[in-house]
């Protein structure tokens, strides 16, 4: 029989106490859409859950030179703010694709990263955003890169005894156009078969600093760092979007494979075509605002 | 197995459950208040039978942690009519155009589409298809309950 | 005809208010006073011995109330092949083969007790491939067959063989033949209720099961069946359905999990719940029957068919259910889906340790209309005929016998190609090839009953009271259809009443006369026809009442104000008008003079009538009650699998034109047009419901669903994998109905619960070859097998 205790602190001292009082037996949930199914799936719960929705005070959207997001901002939220869908675009895309309505309404961006699913939907378009993931613990506060902080399927760099509080992403980004993918077999309800996101800054019609990042291609969300590079300074042609896409697909930016959802030979041919088709959209984005 | 009292207001009531504190909202809601509208289409958040309105929201009951309900408003089916027995007319609409056919789904369905119309009753199609994109069904083929859900917000305004 | 007041009318489904309200009580919410809850422990492998359980741990936990074992039960092999047993005691066939049972206290309690059970299995080799299965080194699924006598191979002893003309004969007559290889695969029925029952034993051990079923009599004759074996002969059973949760198939057959909490109810003393996880309805229920096709067809210079010849192999997994019955209804598209002369047809059903079929919307029609269909295309395109023109040439028409001796009464199949090729701008679209195109598909389907046993007839009571109250007792199953409303219209209609005045009771047989089953599209055929006759009989018996009672009741007032006012003058009134219920009918709840409807004094309410025929004093009470049994003029079929087994038949065509990403081979389609021949529509809008649903359905079949069974295992138990559609993956269905009027249906309908299901897959599957000039023959048509064609055409060019 699943047996567990309930817990909901009211601050992040309260959570901290009882991180170090628990230490491993205990386990943090947010909005409760991965880690109930995955207690429900594998009949096995931790002692305790520190349920973090009582800090509602981590639940914003601001923009103060740089973008911060709270991490118990729902994917709602995001999905409804008007700053995230005109100026964040790819993280709009992403949030708003996870499962449905009911999801979204209590699943949180905080839970989606610290998750650490290949697939999860908000962890490409945060890559190509360049953000940052703000760590609290007893011991105070720290930032990390996004592109660090995936440590493995299922892991993160984040320390047992630490919160993930914000996502900050640079005021730059502003300048920057983005689109996120979501491959899947139908509109709703689906995990990707893959996930491609992109951000470019551009100069006339030339790419002046871009992004790619690619989920459900490796064991972890990744950058697609040799075909950014292939991209900068290039014109946005065809040719040169076929290019980037065949970059990204190749063993030298991704690891695709074969799965129960989908084939290794497939996802690359998305791979190929998508970079293309998000770098137009992200650059849509720009001539847009 | 250890329990936690909650207190919460239900379909306009005020409530209080003592049930054990790993129990969901669904199953709080069937088994303890024996609402049984919300139905257990999977257990895992990815049907929709178990909708329900919490605060507002459309949300999946079944992996709603009971603990997290203290002090919000929760609407189920059960609460959807008026205390009289009339229908709302989301119920009207559905049962007018063949929205409803085995009605398995039509709780999670019409709550959805309440959470909806709620704040937008003029939600336009890409709105509706959205709000019930978690509700499945496979009678009906979702064409008539857009309908229905498109006729009852031109009703509510 | 078009003078009726609800039939014919979009009647809204107030009747089944308690669905919106959250009243309505399935089997999730039924409860039993002591109700105990029960689950099952499944195999671990595909094919293994048994060499020992140990229950011990599971019996001692607190709640439990009783643990079995295929030890602890008579080992009686039921199914329609009588192989398999309730609990597998020895040897496991299946991934989901019921090994141990446990009933407790709450579903919680009685799962973890199946987590304590401990088995021991010795794997032994398996087969997952029905080709590999034929060879004759292949393991053997079952070592002895229903009457112990051994088995020497995995091919059941269920050939299915038709023959009608001479095939060599049609292809000496063609000018163009095409062979195409077409393959099917397992798909899920999706109920959104999952499967469950609660049996329960009274104390002499009569049995009642609450449960879904749509056969409440085919359960109690197969339950009896089985009771006659356990020691419980003659004992009566009794089946109540709840509301259903949707049905799809999945409720034609008494299935394992039933005869389950039957055992473990006998053994408790309690009612006994089975309910199952959603996991297990994609695990453990028996899903649509797979099938691998090899179709030849031919046709002469003027595109006139010439002959058609089909082999098929089915997986028939480890058991039997009614998977391998389908290509009974296989044989139907066959040898009668356009006018074919010569035809011949062979299925082979192949026991493997794969899952095993029963059945699913449609039942072999939608499996072998993609066959039938995808062929025809391709001769089409061999005999440069375009596909439209093709069928006309071949269409069913009124009149014609088919070689399976069915006989097409009404059709409207040539209207449905017309219509679909006008809506779908058919001849301006076709045969562009730039990624997008247009494709067709036609069926052919009972519409008027199925004569699968020796009765297919269907009873229905009808009582009405001295409140003018009609409750009809209904002997067929609501799975969501509509029925309660379209019965009520046609109670309503034929007896003059409102219908809000008609109630209806389904699924009791302790109740009910008796149904063949609510399958094969039948039920507003069968159910009307006996509504009709059993009102009529009704209807009868009140006017006959009536003459007697409506000049006793005018004569009786006008004795009273007599006695009131003495000069009163009793009016002369033609008491002939009333004299005859031949000269009387009912409108709006009134016995009237049909010459004189709106006669003064002879306009009597049903309600009092019957009061006045009830409470007589001294003398004889009359109620008024009918019962009808309607079975149509149908056959069996014979040996050679050819007889007119419905009363009349559906026909159909869907269109659908469709975009496809040459890039991605993702597929969009822009139009579904979908025309049916209904005959009369009973309720507009619940038609349109069918027919939306079931197109729906038809499109996931064709492009997203599929169970993912890789060694004997299910790797997609659950939504999250298995991809049937959402309201976000938006079809736009234009629904045309063709009602050329069916003289043996009730009011002129026709069957149309699985018609809009059957074609659409292979309207897809032309659809995508006119767009891009792939053919992809095997369901489903996934952007992977588009994309993976698409590269290999390339490669070759």
């Amino acid at each position: 029989m699943i047996e567990y205790d309930y817990k909901k602190p009211e601050s992040l001292e309260e959570v901290f106490s009882l991180l170090k009082e628990y230490g491993t037996r205990a386990a943090l949930i947010a909005g409760g859409t991965d880690v109930m199914v995955k207690i429900r799936n594998t009949k096995r719960a931790p002692e305790v859950l520190i349920s973090l929705r009582g800090l509602k005070d981590l639940k914003y959207i601001k923009k103060n030179g740089n973008y911060r997001i709270g991490a118990l901002t729902t994917h709602r939220m995001l999905e409804r703010s008007p700053l995230v869908r005109t100026e964040l675009s790819a993280l709009h895309d992403g949030a708003s694709r996870i499962g449905s309505v009911q999801i979204r309404n209590v699943a949180t961006i905080g839970g989606n990263i610290c998750n650490a699913a290949p697939s999860a939907d908000t962890a490409g378009p945060l890559l190509v955003l360049d953000a940052q993931v703000v760590l609290e613990g007893p011991e105070g506060r720290r930032s990390v890169p996004l592109s660090e902080f995936f440590t493995g399927t299922y892991k993160t760099g984040r320390k047992q005894d630490e919160v993930l509080v914000e996502f900050e992403i640079p005021g730059k980004m502003e300048h920057f156009g983005s689109a996120y993918w979501k491959h899947s077999r139908r509109k709703a309800m689906n995990l990707p078969l893959l996930g491609i996101a992109v951000s470019l800054k551009l100069d006339g019609d030339t790419v002046s600093d871009a992004r790619i990042a690619l989920t459900v291609a490796a064991p972890t969300p990744i950058r697609a760092y040799t075909a950014e590079e292939f991209l900068k300074g290039k014109p946005l042609t065809d040719e040169v979007l076929k290019e980037a896409g065949k970059i990204s697909a190749s063993p030298e930016c991704c690891s695709v494979r074969d799965s129960l959802r989908g084939l290794a030979w497939h996802r690359k041919e998305i791979i190929e075509v998508y970079v293309g088709r998000m770098a137009k959209l992200a650059a849509e984005k720009i001539k847009n605002r | 197995m250890k329990n936690v009292s909650v207190s919460f207001t239900l379909n306009g009531d005020p409530v209080t459950a003592e049930v054990p504190v790993t129990w969901s909202l669904l199953k709080t809601l069937r088994d303890h208040f024996e609402l049984t509208g919300a139905k257990k289409g999977c257990g895992v958040g990815e049907c929709g039978a178990c909708t329900v309105i919490v605060d507002g929201d459309a949300v999946n009951s079944c992996l709603y942690p009971i603990y997290e309900i203290e002090g919000k408003s929760v609407t189920t089916i059960e609460g959807v009519a008026e205390k009289d027995g009339t229908l709302h007319p989301i119920q009207t609409a559905f049962l007018e155009n063949n929205g409803v056919q085995c009605g398995y789904c039509t709780s999670g369905m019409i709550l959805s589409a309440k959470a909806l119309l709620d704040k937008n009753p003029d939600a336009t199609e890409n709105e509706i298809r959205t709000s019930i994109a978690g509700n499945f069904c496979r009678c009906t083929g979702y064409v008539q309950i857009v309908e229905a859900i498109e006729m009852a917000g031109k009703r509510m305004k | 005809m078009s003078d009726h007041l609800f039939v014919g009318k979009s009647v809204p489904r107030t009747i089944e208010a308690d669905k919106v309200t959250g009243k309505a009580v399935y089997i999730d919410d039924f409860k039993r006073p002591g109700m105990l809850h029960g689950k099952i422990l499944y195999s671990n492998y595909a094919h293994a011995r048994i060499k020992s359980i140990d229950t011990s741990k599971a019996k001692k936990l607190p709640g439990v109330r009783a643990v079995l074992t295929g030890q602890d039960i008579p080992d009686v092999r039921v199914g329609f092949l009588k192989d398999q047993t309730v609990l597998k005691k020895d040897v496991v066939r299946q991934f989901r083969d019921e090994v141990a049972a446990v009933a407790a206290v709450t579903p919680e309690i009685a799962a973890e007790a199946v987590d304590l059970i401990k088995v021991e299995y010795e794997e032994l080799p398996a087969v997952f491939d029905p080709f590999e299965a034929m060879k004759e080194d292949a393991p053997l699924v079952h070592e002895v067959d229903a009457r112990g006598r051994p088995v020497k191979s995995n091919i059941l002893p269920l050939p299915w063989k038709f023959e009608a003309g001479d095939i060599e004969e049609g292809r000496k007559k063609s000018a163009y033949m095409t062979t195409d290889n077409v393959s099917t695969t397992w798909v899920n029925q999706c109920c959104m209720g999952t499967s469950g029952c609660v049996a329960e034993f009274d104390n002499s051990n009569n049995l009642t099961l609450y449960n879904q079923t749509n056969v409440i009599f085919g359960h109690v004759g197969r339950i009896s069946e089985y009771f006659s074996q356990i020691g419980l002969r003659g004992k009566k059973v009794r089946v109540v359905n709840a509301i259903v949760g949707g049905s799809f198939g999945t409720k034609l057959d008494t299935d394992i999990y039933e005869f389950i909490s039957i055992q473990l109810a006998l053994k408790t003393r309690k009612p006994v719940k089975i309910l199952f996880e959603r996991e297990e309805e994609f695990r453990a229920l028996p899903p649509r029957q797979p099938a691998i096709f090899t179709i030849e067809q031919g046709c002469d210079k003027e595109g006139r068919l010439t002959f058609r010849k089909c082999e098929a192999i089915l997986d028939n997994g480890a058991y039997t259910s009614w998977g391998a019955t389908t290509p009974s209804v296989m044989i139907m598209p066959m040898s009668s889906l356009y006018r074919v002369p010569n035809v011949s047809y062979k299925a082979t059903c192949v026991y493997t340790n794969n899952i095993y079929c029963q059945a699913m919307r449609g039942y072999g029609n939608p499996q072998a209309t993609f066959a039938v269909e995808t062929s025809m295309d391709s001769l089409a395109e061999k005999a440069g005929i375009d596909p439209a023109e093709f069928r006309l040439i071949n269409r069913n028409r009124p009149g014609d016998e088919t070689p399976m001796r069915l006989k097409i009464t009404s059709c409207g199949l040539e209207e449905c190609i017309h219509s679909v090729k006008e809506k779908l701008k058919w001849d301006e679209k076709r045969g562009k090839r730039k990624g997008r195109g247009v494709g067709m598909a036609s069926l052919i389907h009972v519409a008027g009953g199925a004569r699968v046993t020796k009765s297919d007839g269907h009873g229905m009571m009808v009582k009405v009271d001295e409140y003018g109250h009609v409750d009809v007792i209904e002997s067929g199953t609501d799975q969501g259809q509509g029925s309660p409303t379209v019965i009520t219209q046609i109670v309503a209609e034929a007896l003059g009443v409102r219908p809000e005045d008609v109630f209806l009771t389904f699924g009791d047989t302790a109740l009910a006369l008796w149904d063949a089953g609510t399958h094969a599209s039948r039920h507003t055929f069968m159910a009307g026809n006996a509504a009709v006759r059993a009102c009529a009989k009704a209807k009868k018996q009140i006017l006959e009442m009536a003459v007697e009672y409506i000049p006793k009741l005018v004569k009786g007032g006008f004795k009273r104000k007599k006695r009131k006012d003495p000069d009163f003058v009793e009016p002369e009134l033609d008491y002939g008008l009333v004299s005859d219920p031949e000269n009387l009918d009912i409108r709006d709840r009134m016995v009237l003079p049909k010459s004189d409807p709106d006669h003064p004094y002879f306009k009597i309410p049903v309600s009092q009538i019957l009061r006045s025929g009830l409470h007589v004093g001294v003398g004889e009470s009359k109620v008024v009650v009918a019962e009808a049994f309607y079975d149509p003029p149908t056959e069996m079929l014979d040996r050679e699998l050819k007889g007119n087994l419905s009363q009349t038949y559906a026909f159909g065509t869907t269109g659908v034109e469709v975009e496809v990403d040459e890039e991605t081979g993702e597929v969009k389609i822009l139009n579904l047009v979908a025309a049916h021949d209904v005959g009369k529509a009973m309720n507009p809008t619940l038609l349109l419901g069918q027919i939306y649903g079931a197109a729906y359905t038809g499109v996931g079949y064709g492009l997203t669903e599929e169970i993912k069974v890789q060694n004997g295992r299910v790797m997609n138990p659950g939504f999250r994998d298995y991809q049937m559609l959402t309201a976000m993956d938006v079809v736009p269905i234009e629904p045309v109905v063709v009602e050329p009027l069916d003289e043996d249906g009730p009011y002129g309908a026709k069957g149309v619960g699985e018609p809009g299901l059957v074609p659409t897959a292979p309207a897809i599957a032309n659809a995508i070859y006119d767009a891009v000039g792939v053919r992809i023959r095997d369901l489903p048509i996934t952007p992977e097998k588009i994309l993976a064609a698409l590269k290999k055409k390339g490669k070759r060019n």
